[in-house]
């Protein structure tokens, strides 16, 4: 129905309105300030240069900092996220195993999925809430934010994976 | 140069990894002046109408508990009026006399709404619906009507930028109402009603629930603002100051009106302020 690049526009436009208009004005706890932006990041095609990746993940880090107000931030840990997404997969993938496309919840399964996306979360949290903190000075705290809110970001995108892959798989 | 060359073009990737990193870091950096003032720009186009618009319907969910709010603070002013005080001296007239062509206006208020507000992070901002056009300047102070709320950083035509307690470049001269013993107030960093007052020196009586009030001796916020109460007195045998810890009064998660204010006698007093300077250089 759509084609690849729609489908990831529609994607970031999405994900962005949503972490704009909604996640970021939660306002739960100082410990749970989820982000999904990543998620974004993490479901592009298998296939894509790393070089354009990683400019992918720094411009589309760029226009949700606009309008979140924290330039750079977001920029800094989507091309982090970028950077190292190549070797999560390399590292979790089981040699010759073939996939589709582009990640997808139904092909790789929710054990692989789980992986892929706790490993590439917390490393996007753990220096988004580093950067944004500035300081090791209160270590502690810093940790429980980074881990609740990687939880909590990793439920609403299992939600999202579940409520938007189903379509797909029944168009494929 | 070939190893150079070749060099290059093994790590690439890593190469521009870093460049764009660099990059990010630079903006984080240049931030403090510039961040707010791009965002604010922005907003004027797009976000101004859509937060606005946001705003507008989770307003309408708050209304009653502001409308209440807003009612019982009129009827605490009201009460401050000089109509509302009874005076015991016989001779009115010389009372009237004697203050009234004394008081000059020297603060005044701008009411602003907020439309867009954080509390969860290392450094929180709100942004108010007024601006430049309608008067606000930067380094202007924030309150509502139970407390403080901060400081104007930025402005553009018809919004505003006010970094918030809640932020670690935030300090305030506050002072202990019953004996004027004073100090900076800054925010502890963790939770969205605490604050953290450290040069108080270890012989002032300080016990928990005493009031905490602006100093006045900036010229963001007049004398006698609601800070806090003092919820927790820390100190250490080696350390001459005591840690004070205070319990807002704000409430920074419902925050909806605040008056910004404007001290007309600003420009006098900074104007005092760079000559004493080049006075002691």
């Amino acid at each position: 129905m759509f084609s690849i690049i729609q489908q990831n526009v529609v994607r970031f436009l999405l994900l962005t309105a949503l972490q704009v208009m909604v996640i970021s004005n939660l306002n739960l706890s100082p410990f749970l300030v989820p982000n999904i932006l990543p998620l974004f990041i993490l479901l592009l095609p298998f296939s894509i240069p790393r070089w354009m990746l990683m400019l992918i993940g720094f411009f589309s880090g760029v226009i949700a900092d606009i309008f979140l107000g924290t330039l750079g931030f977001n920029a800094a840990a989507g091309l982090l996220v970028a950077y190292i997404r190549p070797f999560i997969i390399n590292l979790i993938t089981p040699k010759g195993a073939e996939f589709e496309q582009s990640p997808n919840i139904f092909s790789q399964g929710f054990t692989w999925f789980l992986i892929y996306l706790s490993i590439a979360v917390l490393i996007h949290h753990s220096f988004y809430l580093l950067i944004e903190s500035g300081t090791f000075y209160n270590i502690i705290l810093l940790l429980t934010r980074i881990i609740l809110s990687s939880i909590l970001s990793l439920a609403f995108m299992f939600i999202g994976l579940y409520l938007f892959s189903v379509k797909k798989r029944r168009i494929n | 140069m070939y190893n150079l060359v070749r060099f290059l073009i093994r790590y690439h990737l890593l190469m521009l990894f870093l460049l764009l990193e660099a990059f990010s870091f630079y903006l984080i950096f240049k931030k403090s002046k510039f961040h707010s003032a791009t965002f604010l720009n922005t907003s004027n186009a797009l976000n101004g109408a859509v937060f606005n618009t946001y705003n507008d319907i989770t307003s309408y969910f708050y209304l009653r508990k502001s409308n209440d709010s807003l009612v019982a603070e009129n009827a605490a002013l009201r009460a401050m009026l000089l109509q509302s005080k009874y005076s015991g001296d016989v001779d009115t007239f010389s009372q009237t006399d004697s203050i009234a062509p004394k008081l000059i206006q020297r603060f005044v208020y701008f009411p602003a709404k907020v439309i867009r507000n954080s509390t969860d992070n290392a450094n929180n901002i709100l942004y108010i619906d007024k601006g430049s056009l309608q008067g606000i300047h930067h380094q202007m102070g924030v309150i509502c009507r139970n407390g403080i709320v901060g400081q104007v950083v930025d402005v553009s035509d018809n919004y505003s930028a006010v970094m918030s307690v809640l932020n670690k470049d935030f300090k305030v001269s506050a002072k202990i109402k019953k004996n004027n013993y004073f100090g900076n107030l800054h925010w502890s960093g963790v939770n969205a009603s605490s604050a953290k007052m450290d040069e108080i020196p270890k012989h002032v009586p300080v016990v928990k629930g005493d009031t905490i009030v602006s100093s006045g001796y900036s010229s963001l916020f007049p004398e006698n603002v609601m800070i806090g109460i003092v919820e927790n007195v820390k100190s250490e045998v080696d350390k001459p100051f005591m840690h004070v810890d205070v319990k807002l009064s704000t409430n920074f998660r419902n925050l909806d009106f605040v008056y910004v204010v404007k001290d007309l006698q600003r420009s006098e007093i900074s104007k005092l302020d760079s000559v004493t300077i080049k006075a002691n250089k």
